[in-house]
């Protein structure tokens, strides 16, 4: 059948990622880990990885599951797949987070963590790449907004590699000197090969459609689209290539760094240009709540590499890295993230729900499921939060930051209550909620029915 | 030089009429490098893009009391008669299927609206019948609900490249979906 259905485990992935999200906040805001803790602190560790891994990864990989096949129009090769690839991947995190512990002496020493997060990082990762691989290798020629997840899934795979290295390392069992000097060096390499490479790209590639999609704008196909891909693709094979040639056969990792860094910020340029287009562009002339988070997010980009180019010129950055990561990862990608969730979570459960029955009797809108006012104060109290910790960050003040990110979980927390109400239908009115033929959907998955 | 044959839909508009099924029948009777001769009481946008479709170019200009004639010229690739876009994705593709009886555009519709009202005027037709409707893109989520309701489907994006055509047949999918 040609077209898109349900991806089942969806739900369950956002799910997964929320609590993952409310826990570092969580953990932030009582101190553990950095600015409480140096930022190269096995604490630290912890905290990152339950963002990136447990947040921002299956967030991503959830979205994806249900958007490649609408980037393609072709149906997930295996709507199964991705429940045991979750098992996976957060079987994995908790070893990680574990392996870290262990370093920190908090964890009695002995088992062996690392490996184990190791060996199902990486299951869970392949499963990831052969899902997806598959779904978009059934549909080539792939669109442009494929060929970014496709990148996007190489600098995930890079990641994975490189953090494995470190792991095993860490763990006492790889004991060669190149991966001793990759796991003390290449730590800037793999948090941007996933932060830059994996999250951003693919988002950005999932976002010209989405955004185009949702404010009603012509599809993006130009020349200057195709120029972010080209341009974000080399960059992150500089970072990668030639970092590790650097960092294993004695060249300049700063060079590559520098070089990978400026062919990212000549992409980004052109990104956000192409987004100020499709804005203008559009058809839509009342922009949804999701669109305008998505514009405060891109807003917070735009900061984050202004403020990262002030800090070069100052000589400050490795002080201020720290900042600077923060607000990239919960002004941008986090941003982005809950702003189109808002609108997926309402679009999936409504189709799920009033699909099987549209035209047969009257049904909801999409807009019928949420109460848009009553989130956006949540949405403003998170970026708020975001960038008062940024610049606490920047004054070295740690008990701002944790009190900013009390207030981010917060806005987190009632953002998710928004999601929670949106999936149970509870601001729909009674009359349209469950019409004949309608079931309640479920918290966690979709049930796809075949009639 | 291009034989036209003249079709006047203005008495049908002025009576409140729907003349699209009309010009459709005239151009399914055109005889190969036959053109049509159009006069409407307005100038008859929509209709480019349709006749534009099947290999038709256009001359529109402004006559009397505003209303337009438009020339319609077939191309080298003009089919004899009303075909189908080329290249069209094509689940259930059983020969020769009517004119619609419907026809819709969507296109200036926040998603998931033109989905909503397709779905609303296919459970509104009989058996066999066909509705046209143009989307600003490829309505993926449509298709597998089509599936489920039994009905056919072809689709495919107009020359422009930016306006995408499908033609809905209802209950014509029996053993042609995958």
């Amino acid at each position: 059948m040609i077209g898109a259905t349900l991806s089942r485990w969806t739900m369950s992935y956002f799910a997964a990622a929320l609590i993952a999200l409310i826990a570092a906040e969580g953990l932030i805001a009582a101190g553990f880990g950095f600015p409480s803790a140096p930022i190269e602190a096995p604490d630290t560790l912890v905290v990152v990885h339950i963002v990136a891994i447990g947040w921002l990864t299956l967030l991503m990989c959830g979205a994806l599951f249900q958007f490649v096949p609408v980037l393609v129009a072709r149906p997930i090769h295996d709507n199964a797949l991705p429940l045991p690839t979750l098992v996976c991947l957060v079987g994995g995190l908790a070893m990680l987070i574990l392996g870290f512990l262990q370093l920190a002496g908090r964890v009695a020493h002995g088992l062996p963590f690392f490996p184990a997060a190791v060996a199902l990082l990486v299951l869970g990762f392949l499963l990831v790449a052969w899902n997806l691989g598959r779904t978009m290798w059934a549909a080539r020629p792939l669109t442009l907004a494929a060929r970014f997840v496709t990148v996007g899934l190489v600098a995930f795979g890079a990641t994975v590699a490189l953090g494995s290295v470190f792991a095993l390392v860490l763990d006492g069992l790889a004991t060669a000197q190149p991966l001793i000097d990759l796991t003390t060096l290449g730590i800037p390499v793999h948090a941007a090969a996933g932060l830059g490479g994996w999250l951003t790209l693919t988002a950005i590639g999932v976002s010209y459609r989405l955004l185009a999609m949702f404010m009603l704008a012509p599809e993006l196909d130009r020349a200057s689209s195709r120029a972010v891909l080209w341009l974000g693709t080399a960059a992150l094979a500089v970072l990668i290539v030639g970092g590790v040639v650097a960092i294993c056969h004695g060249g300049s990792l700063p060079l590559a760094l520098g070089a990978a860094g400026l062919l990212a910020a000549a992409s980004l340029g052109l990104y956000g240009n192409d987004i100020l287009y499709l804005y203008r562009a559009r058809k839509r002339r009342k922009i949804e709540l999701n669109s305008r988070m998505a514009g405060a997010a891109l807003i917070s980009l735009a900061v984050c590499i202004a403020l990262a180019v002030v800090l070069i010129a100052l000589g400050r950055l490795g002080e201020h890295i720290g900042a600077v990561v923060f607000l990239f990862s919960f002004g941008w990608l986090t941003g982005l993230g809950l702003g189109k969730l808002y609108k997926i979570v309402a679009f999936v459960t409504w189709l799920e729900t009033y699909g099987p029955v549209l035209g047969k009797t009257p049904t909801p809108r999409v807009q019928d499921l949420v109460v848009e006012p009553r989130a956006v104060k949540w949405f403003w109290l998170y970026f708020a939060a975001v960038y008062l910790a940024t610049v606490a960050l920047i004054a070295g003040t740690p008990l701002v930051v944790r009190l900013a990110a009390a207030a981010m979980l917060i806005a987190t927390c009632g953002i998710v209550a928004q999601l929670v109400r949106t999936r149970c239908l509870l601001d729909v009115t009674d009359k349209l909620r469950l019409p004949a033929g309608v079931r309640q959907p479920q918290l966690l998955y979709a049930t796809p029915r075949q009639t | 030089m291009t034989d036209f044959v003249d079709l006047d839909v203005r008495p049908t508009l002025r009576a409140g009429g729907e003349p699209f099924g009309e010009i459709l029948g005239a151009v399914k009777a055109l005889k190969p490098g036959q053109g049509l001769r159009l006069y409407a009481t307005f100038e008859p946008v929509p209709l480019f893009h349709v006749l534009g479709s099947k290999g038709f170019s256009h001359e529109a200009r402004e006559i009397d009391g505003g209303d337009w004639e438009v020339l319609f010229t077939p191309g080298p690739d003009a089919p004899a008669e009303g075909g189908l876009p080329a290249a069209a994705a094509t689940p259930a593709s059983d020969g020769e299927w009517p004119a619609p009886v419907q026809e819709m555009d969507n296109r200036d519709l926040d998603p998931p609206e033109p989905m909503v009202r397709i779905l609303a005027a296919t459970e509104t037709m009989a058996e066999g019948e066909v509705l046209e409707a143009l989307l600003c893109r490829e309505p993926i989520f449509l298709f597998p609900e089509l599936a489920k309701r039994g009905h056919g489907w072809r689709g495919a994006f107009e020359p422009d490249g930016t306006t995408y055509k499908v033609l809905i047949r209802i209950g014509a999918a029996a053993g042609a979906t995958a």
